[in-house]
């Protein structure tokens, strides 16, 4: 089977030279680098929303950027992937519905029982300013299970989280794991490297 | 359309039903008023002629259209330079929707506000108009709705191109400049001023003689669409940079 994630080359000099690697099907592969080292912007390559000075990447065999490399993929950026002015509930049921590809209004329940088992029901009703940061960052990880992608790549996914929090963000992550290729790009001391299938250096 | 077709269009009406877009629509009835005192008072002191019954209706329209193109103008540059500047707006093309409507749905999605409130507001002035028998309503209508269409085409050129400030201020200089434009020697001085300056101002005086402007309002179409097309193909670019 061809690696759903594959990157050959990847070089945004002077911080990465040459990065290359590959994630399969029902792996996790934590990607480790400190602040500044160019995870952030290899994220936005990976998503097709920026160049890259040199690359061979391939989501799911596809270009990143071309509908292929997006439809079946879950990118989940450090700023959260909200609009400030527009209600939590209707932007995450406007994404499940896209993720899922079917109308926003078949997708309402189970948006609704997802944040009352999460506990944020009381909340979502709310615009992403009035949340905290952990509740912004559960929000973020909630189209990863409530679709089944083939392809989730996360950009530090537990940076808000607390030390109490971390298993619910985990709870969030892991089960993906078994019908999707993960990439999360994360700093040393991240819980997530416990659960990693494979950690490399950037 | 689709949800990977209408998610930016049913965004960005979300955003733009917030208080912060509609709110400077509020200034129409106020500026309105204001206008149409002034227009009475000049009138009546002999400074613009005496207008009959038509006239008077093509003004009241007109001033209406140049009023919401003036704030539609203004709120469009925020609105995009805020928009297309956004990390959010970025992250959201990692989502299964076109790219291409990352500049068609927030663009329509503004068309369509601005619409409705020209139809508010000149629904509101015709309504405070006397019956007048045989005259051209939709020609008028028509005619006058063209500045409202270049607004939002500019705005979203000068949102992409220039902080909203900038643009704003750009474009209020860009429409008193159109403005200048209903002064007949202006023209006179030089011809080819009629096709590189929007003639706002001059489809007023054109109307104001009506039937007639339909050059000039489909000069002022041409600009829209060269705005548009400008920005469409800036906004690929820009999407596409390191």
């Amino acid at each position: 089977m061809a690696p759903y994630i594959s990157i050959g080359g990847y070089s945004d000099p002077p911080r990465i030279p040459h990065l290359s690697f590959e994630v399969n099907h029902s792996e996790l592969v934590a990607l480790v680098g400190g602040p500044g080292s160019g995870k952030s912007d290899l994220m936005k390559c990976l998503a097709g929303i920026r160049r890259p000075v040199r690359d061979s990447i391939r989501i799911l065999g596809a270009e990143p950027g071309s509908m292929r490399s997006r439809e079946r993929s879950i990118f989940v950026f450090q700023n959260f992937n909200y609009a400030p002015d527009i209600l939590i509930r209707t932007q995450l049921e406007q994404r499940i519905s896209l993720l899922r590809g079917v109308p926003s209004r078949k997708v309402k329940d189970d948006v609704h029982d997802w944040c009352e088992r999460m506990e944020l029901l009381d909340v979502y009703m709310n615009y992403p300013g009035k949340l905290n940061l952990l509740q912004l960052q559960l929000f973020s990880l909630a189209p990863v299970s409530l679709t089944s992608p083939l392809v989730v790549i996360l950009d530090e996914p537990l940076r808000n989280v607390s030390d109490s929090s971390v298993d619910v963000a985990l709870s969030l992550i892991l089960p993906a794991v078994e019908n999707a290729a993960v990439l999360a790009l994360v700093q040393k001391m991240s819980p997530l490297l416990e659960k990693a299938d494979r950690i490399m250096d950037i | 359309m689709n949800g990977r077709m209408s998610f930016h269009y049913k965004s960005s009406i979300l955003l733009l039903l917030r208080t912060r877009w509609v709110g400077p629509y509020l200034l129409l009835p106020p500026m309105l008023a204001f206008m149409v005192y002034a227009e009475a008072y000049l009138s009546a002191q002999g400074v613009t002629g005496i207008f009959d019954m038509e006239q008077r209706t093509v003004l009241a329209i007109w001033n209406a259209s140049l009023l919401l193109t003036l704030i539609a103008g203004v709120n469009s540059c925020l609105f995009f330079s805020r928009l297309w500047g956004s990390f959010w707006f970025r992250n959201s093309l990692s989502l299964p929707v076109s790219r291409a409507s990352g500049f068609w749905g927030p663009f329509l999605a503004a068309l369509s506000v601005v619409t409705i409130m020209y139809l508010l507001t000149t629904g509101a002035v015709i309504a405070a108009l006397p019956d007048i028998d045989q005259f051209p309503w939709l020609q008028v209508l028509a005619e006058l709705y063209v500045p409202v269409i270049w607004a939002v085409s500019a705005g979203a050129l000068l949102g992409l191109i220039t902080s909203g400030t900038a643009g704003s201020l750009f474009f209020v200089t860009l429409m008193l400049f159109g403005f200048l434009t209903s002064i007949p020697s202006f023209f006179a001085s030089s011809a080819w001023l009629q096709v590189v300056v929007p003639p706002v101002g001059r489809i007023m005086t054109l109307c104001l003689v009506y039937p007639s402007g339909l050059i000039q309002a489909v000069i002022l179409l041409v600009h829209s669409v060269v705005a548009v097309t400008l920005g469409r193909l800036l906004y690929s670019v820009g999407m596409k940079r390191r």
